[in-house]
């Protein structure tokens, strides 16, 4: 299935500038793992070493939140799959 | 009742449909706690002593410095060193001495939130780190006060509007703590958030429009673009998931 992954400006630099990027997958963490086999330098930036997604990536699935266990949300072919990062400065 | 003098400090708003004279005296009678005195708690609490919040209490435990100016405009040069709070209110006081405003130089721990919220009527999160977000987004949910989510980092900012036992929370949608420390900012960004949480306060106190809640609202200056994403309250929530709609308000 074809997904569409909007990538955080902060990562852009690991996807070659790309904004967006086409995956296949029937989970997000399909998805995601996808985007790893295209974008390697992009691994630590998601996942920690065990594989579990790190703490300030915030997934959604068609503009809606993923959490709590994103990497098994199934998705469709077509969907779109954000990528943000949650930020914590005031 | 509004004076005569406030009548006339208010008549553009109060010629808003929907806000009205019934509106202004909401305002009047609300207490709104402030939890942080920097960037966004330079913007959030300005735009509601403008608009007449009675009572504003500003918590904060830091000093003002020279790298805090680009953005946290309560703070200006004459008041590097001073604390935080203090300048702050100074600067309230002189906007608008029809409206009480409070200062409490404290940081904010698990110990004494429930004390410093108590017989405040919202919470606006104005604090630059994940984990006080966390303290204030349980203290909310287990007194009942609406929490008005605001945060920045660079040219981006977000926000969401919590509202106890009906809502989505931080907790449904944030997985944990993140690291932390200098963060990058440009003050044009809490300006917009700021502002965004003030409207947010101001529409709950009297009751009109349609609240930011079960949406995150991510703002990106650099595209200067808007994006809505949609919160669902997790059932699992180990904040929230206890917590029926209705429940009484202390």
């Amino acid at each position: 299935m074809s997904i569409e992954v909007n990538i955080h400006r902060s990562l852009r630099h690991l996807t070659r500038g790309k904004a967006k990027v086409e995956v296949n997958g029937n989970t997000v963490g399909h998805c995601l793992y996808g985007l790893v086999k295209q974008f390697p330098g992009i691994e630590t930036k998601l996942f920690d070493k065990k594989g579990k997604l790190l703490n300030y990536i915030d997934i959604y699935v068609n503009a809606e939140s993923s959490y709590p266990e994103e990497l098994s949300k199934p998705v469709n072919d077509g969907d779109e799959l954000s990528i943000t990062l949650i930020i914590g400065g005031g | 009742m509004l004076t005569r003098d406030e009548l006339e400090r208010y008549d553009r708003q109060i010629m808003i449909m929907g806000v009205g004279e019934e509106g202004q005296e909401k305002l009047k009678k609300a207490k709104v706690f402030i939890a942080g005195a920097g960037g966004l708690g330079s913007v959030t609490p300005t735009y509601l002593a403008a608009a007449g919040v009675g009572v504003i209490r500003v918590v904060d435990h830091d000093r003002v410095e020279l790298s805090n100016l680009n953005r946290q405009v309560l703070h200006w040069d004459e008041d590097i060193g001073k604390k935080k709070v203090d300048s702050a209110v100074e600067k309230l006081k002189r906007l608008n001495l029809r409206v009480k405003v409070e200062a409490i130089e404290e940081m904010i721990t698990e110990v004494n939130i429930s004390q410093l919220v108590d017989g405040f009527d919202l919470i606006v999160d104005a604090m630059d780190n994940l984990p006080a977000r966390y303290l204030l987004n349980k203290v909310a949910i287990e007194r009942n006060i609406p929490f008005f989510h605001g945060a920045v980092h660079g040219f981006e900012g977000r926000a969401m509007t919590i509202i106890p036992g009906e809502t989505a929370c931080l907790r449904c949608i944030y997985r944990g703590a993140i690291i932390e420390g200098k963060f990058p900012v440009i003050g044009v960004t809490p300006g917009v958030i700021g502002c965004i949480q003030a409207t947010e306060v101001i529409k709950y106190i009297v009751g009109i429009g349609e609240l930011l809640t079960n949406r995150l609202l991510i703002y990106d200056g650099l595209n200067m673009k808007f994006t809505e994403f949609k919160a669902k309250k997790d059932p699992y929530c180990e904040h929230c998931a206890q917590v029926s709609k209705g429940q009484d308000k202390k």
